[in-house]
């Protein structure tokens, strides 16, 4: 079962999200980004897919680096500058670099095996549990604990593949950074696509200052709210570390 | 070393900053980012106040500018006095060091608060130049302002008319941002455009 899902892991990503793998005629742009970047890292070329939708997105998948393809939306293309997409595309290069995919399926297969135990479990201690008898009450008392460590095996394994996956995610955002050396590119280009962009203001303060002046207790700015609420604080954690990059660069 | 950077941090902010303190740090700050960003510090500098009419607001006025005349001579200071078009007062300063219009700035920024007008501050502004490093050798001013209200320094890079190079800014963030109580919530980085700061 895991053998098979990471086997066809591209064909199920590309066909679920309806990317289309797309010829040097179609996107030359585009071509010419990713080689521009594989030629100077000496990194095989993956196949390139493009999905139509405005929203901006782009991932890579692949069983290793030889059969990977990375996958743009239109709408990133339109979003970003070229600059910005070399660091987007380099942080996709990273992943298949390193061989992601297969580490996080990896990853998955002991929260897999654990989840099929604990449903086994379950269903199977449900049986034993109502069918009576010292025996079988036996029984249900081992199954109980096969359920509570299949349960703990289970979260544990879900934790680390999230960290697992945050982790890959710096790396590759490092990695990025080497490939193309601007780091803050790769930032603006986040920024862009999680919409944070708009959120520096051009509004002036001194006009801001007069607004608030008509309330007793200040407006709540955006941010406030926004902090309440806020899913992605990894965003401002990837930004910090890419901008400390850059720093050590220059 | 990330975990004393941490540690630093968290000391730098518990410890309740004055304002003083908060812009005397820049003394340090500007030096960063001349060497890494190649930022120089001009000389200029203002700070900024909601002008309101009444005897105290003009008596204390006349005392900034009996202090500024007065330390003129010994500092080679030029001054400039002017209200904007919000109705802000701007006391512009231009010295020869960056040291001693941080001294200036802060006393005057101290006679206000002494004169109970706390309340009324807004912005100060340190005006710096990128010698032309981005546009071919076109100079660009970039700013550091400090917001009186949150205590805390944020960039102001504008490149032309309201638009603004977030780009610069998040280096500058990078660069100092641990240096200096720096405002990290950049939805709170309100612009000052048409800064009066021009000679």
């Amino acid at each position: 079962m895991i053998i098979l899902q990471w086997y066809f892991s591209d064909r199920i990503v590309l066909w679920s999200s309806g990317a289309k793998i797309v010829t040097r005629e179609q996107f030359p742009k585009l071509h010419d980004i990713i080689e521009r970047i594989v030629a100077r890292n000496n990194l095989p070329k993956p196949k390139i897919a493009v999905i139509t939708t405005n929203m901006p997105n782009a991932f890579a998948t692949g069983k290793g680096p030889k059969s990977s393809v990375v996958a743009v939306t239109t709408g990133i293309l339109d979003l970003l500058d070229i600059e910005e997409l070399e660091g987007v595309l380099a942080h996709e290069l990273t992943h298949i670099r390193n061989r992601d995919v297969l580490v996080l399926t990896l990853a998955s297969v002991f929260s897999t095996v654990a989840w099929y135990l604990m449903q086994f479990g379950f269903y199977g201690g449900m049986g034993y549990g109502y069918g009576g008898g010292s025996r079988d009450r036996n029984n249900g008392g081992g199954m109980i604990l096969v359920i509570i460590g299949a349960m703990l095996t289970w979260i544990i394994s879900f934790l680390i593949i999230r960290a697992i996956s945050r982790y890959r995610e710096f790396a590759a955002d490092r990695g990025s950074a080497q490939l193309t050396g601007k780091p803050v590119k790769l930032a603006n280009a986040l920024m862009k696509i999680s919409g944070t962009m708009k959120q520096v203001p051009t509004k002036d303060l001194r006009r801001v200052e007069g607004l608030n002046a008509f309330f007793i207790v200040p407006a709540v700015t955006g941010s406030t709210i926004g902090n309440l609420f806020s899913t992605h604080p990894p965003l401002e954690k990837r930004i910090q570390k890419l901008m400390e990059m850059e720093a050590s660069m220059s | 070393m990330s975990f004393f950077r941490k540690f630093r941090k968290s000391i730098n902010n518990n410890k309740p900053k004055t304002d003083s303190d908060a812009i005397f740090s820049l003394s340090s700050a500007y030096i960063t980012l001349e060497t890494k960003l190649g930022l120089k510090n001009t000389g200029r500098c203002a700070v900024s106040l909601k002008s309101v009419s009444g005897m105290h607001f003009s008596e204390m006025k006349n005392d900034i500018q009996r202090f500024l005349d007065a330390s003129k001579a010994e500092f080679e200071l030029s001054y400039n006095i002017v209200t904007d078009s919000y109705g802000y007062l701007w006391v512009i300063l231009q010295g020869k060091s960056m040291e001693d219009i941080l001294a200036q700035l802060i006393a005057v920024g101290d006679t206000i608060q002494d004169k109970g007008f706390s309340s009324h501050l807004l912005a100060a502004v340190f005006e710096f130049s990128d010698e032309g490093k981005n546009n071919n050798n076109k100079k660009h001013r970039q700013y550091l302002i400090y917001n009186y209200k949150y205590n805390k320094f944020y960039p102001f890079v504008p490149i032309g008319q309201e638009i603004r190079n977030t780009e610069e800014e998040m280096r500058i963030m990078a660069e100092i941002a641990d240096e200096i109580p720096f405002e990290r919530d950049m939805t709170l980085w309100y612009p000052l455009w048409d800064l009066p700061l021009e000679p």
